[in-house]
């Protein structure tokens, strides 16, 4: 059975019922999931597509990202003269909070859209409904793949993205900036903890990123009227819907997470 | 009065609809309406845009359920069904949609071959014979390794056509298979229809506007307005059977029975003249 469209009355009701939609629609995902197994191509398929597409963007950001960061840590702290603690408040800073917030955004706004306007397109030419006419469920074959590439394609790109994002950090402190490269290495390795850091930061704030992005983009392109512009709104919604819903989640699961 | 419904059909009815009511925002699409549709013929339905044609079919395949009435598919009661059970029913219905609702990542060959691929084990060499023996039918055999964005109309309908049969189905349904062809591609899938429903005995359900196209091919026909069936029968007699429904569809009358106007307040009031009328 196709997610349809919710029927909203105004902005603050409407609002309500998309999350009640989408919550709604993430259990349809999950319970497709084992008849999603027999779709592992189509998985590997959409994980090739979102994830390794990605990559270019991901890393280019994640560069930038990190050389910036240091820039501006380098300025502010020489003040006090506490450049040497550059590197390990850059690593901090993407870990904890950068890598998975800005890979999320990233992540939206690449392969979020695409999967969006991919499924809406799908919706309006017709190609859902055939589906369902050849027996074959759509959410199954169409929806839970990309919603477990998604899954497993973030915290693999946010990892890539801290990884660059210390690169960077390294590339303007220690080539550029004259920050000791034997410094920057052992303050970042002695403050950095695999469980708060890496565990929590990285690995549990991506994958949830992942999943309210890919689920919020999957239920846009399901739900969408099938028209150019439908299609076009459900592309913006699923942006401005998956920001909000990152940097939202992002708070949650750091106050409880630190 | 609707007839009460016998559970499994006679042989010779393939659908039958008793009692079909629907309700789409408010505007009945359908009030209680009962149709047969013969095993083996090639039926069409006819009306007015908006009478339900499209929505019938979807009532039909289970896309749609209706607010009230049965609908009994070679015995099977289609709104009833759990999901496997429709999805089984299904195996055994081609549909041909309006715009041939092609998949756009494959191409004509994996088209055609999806169905195979999804619901049987088949080797690959097998799966190979049967869609190129589809394809062949349709005449497109050449086209196979063309991408869908590269087809005619007409082409793309006679791909969907090649899914649509690829598991030899009891019943097939088209929506509206003659829009946008020009008269060679109209004749050719005119003759597909027929003769898939010679060779094959499929049962063939059409909705059309066409009213020659009709007349060639059609076993049977249904017009359908109001939410009912107002006339049917083989397609030369109810074309002068005399109704006023009849010949305004047939005879392309521009007002009637279907009128001209969509349903609206008064004139005068919306122009504003309401009090020039007192």
């Amino acid at each position: 059975m196709s997610a349809r469209p919710v029927p909203t009355t105004n902005a603050l009701t409407g609002s309500l019922a998309q999350i009640g939609g989408c919550g709604l629609f993430l259990l349809t995902l999950l319970a497709a999931i084992p008849r999603s197994f027999r779709y592992v191509r189509e998985t590997l398929r959409q994980l090739w597509f979102v994830g390794a597409m990605s990559l270019t963007i991901i890393m280019v950001c994640g560069l930038f990202v990190g050389m910036v960061l240091m820039l501006q840590l380098y300025h502010v702290l020489s003040i006090f003269g506490g450049t040497s603690a550059s590197g390990m408040v850059v690593a901090l800073s993407v870990y904890r909070e950068l890598g998975p917030v800005v890979t999320a955004l990233l992540f939206a706004g690449r392969a979020g859209t695409s999967i969006t306007a991919e499924i809406g397109l799908m919706r309006a030419t017709d190609q859902i409904d055939a589906m369902e006419m050849m027996a074959v469920d759509p959410i199954a074959y169409v929806g839970t793949p990309r919603f477990l590439a998604g899954l497993i394609a973030m915290p693999l790109l946010c990892c890539v993205f801290c990884a660059m994002s210390v690169l960077g950090g390294h590339l303007v402190g220690v080539t550029w900036l004259g920050i000791d490269n034997g410094t920057f290495w052992s303050n970042m390795t002695a403050v950095v903890d695999l469980r708060t850091d890496i565990v929590n930061g990285v690995l549990l704030k991506s994958l949830a990123f992942g999943a309210v992005v890919t689920l919020i983009a999957v239920y846009q392109g399901f739900t969408t009227p099938p028209t150019s512009e439908g299609v076009a709104y459900a592309t913006t919604r699923t942006v401005v819907a998956s920001s909000i819903a990152i940097l939202a989640l992002d708070f949650v699961l750091t106050a409880f997470l630190m | 009065m609707t007839d009460p419904v016998r559970n499994p059909p006679d042989d010779s009815t393939l659908v039958r609809v008793r009692g079909l009511t629907t309700v789409l925002n408010g505007k009945t699409i359908f009030d209680k309406l009962d149709l047969d549709i013969p095993r083996g013929k090639v039926t069409a339905i006819m009306g007015p845009s908006g009478t339900g044609k499209t929505t019938l079919l979807k009532h039909i395949t289970g896309q749609m359920t209706p607010d009230a009435g049965q609908i009994l598919v070679d015995g099977k009661d289609v709104p009833r069904l759990s999901r496997e059970a429709l999805y089984k029913l299904r195996e055994g219905i081609g549909y041909l949609f309006q715009n041939s609702a092609l998949l756009t990542d494959f191409s004509v060959f994996e088209n055609v071959a999806f169905p195979l691929r999804q619901h049987t084990k088949l080797p690959e060499v097998l799966i190979r014979n049967v869609v190129l023996l589809k394809l062949q039918a349709v005449g497109l055999r050449g086209a196979a390794q063309l991408m869908p964005n590269e087809l005619s109309g007409g082409m793309a309908r006679r791909v969907a056509l090649a899914r649509a049969i690829v598991f030899d189905p009891m019943l097939i349904l088209y929506d509206e298979p003659f829009v946008g062809l020009d008269p060679v591609a109209l004749n050719q899938v005119l003759k597909l229809i027929r003769t898939l429903n010679e060779t094959l005995g499929i049962t063939s359900v059409l909705v059309a506007h066409e009213i020659e196209a009709v007349k060639r091919i059609a076993d049977h026909v249904f017009l359908i307005a109001n939410g009912k069936v107002v006339a049917q029968g083989d397609p030369k007699t109810i074309a002068n059977d005399g109704s006023a429904w009849t010949k305004q569809f047939f005879g392309g009358q521009e007002d009637g029975p279907v009128p001209f106007q969509y349903p609206a307040g008064d004139y005068a009031q919306a122009l504003g003249f309401s009090g020039a009328a007192k």
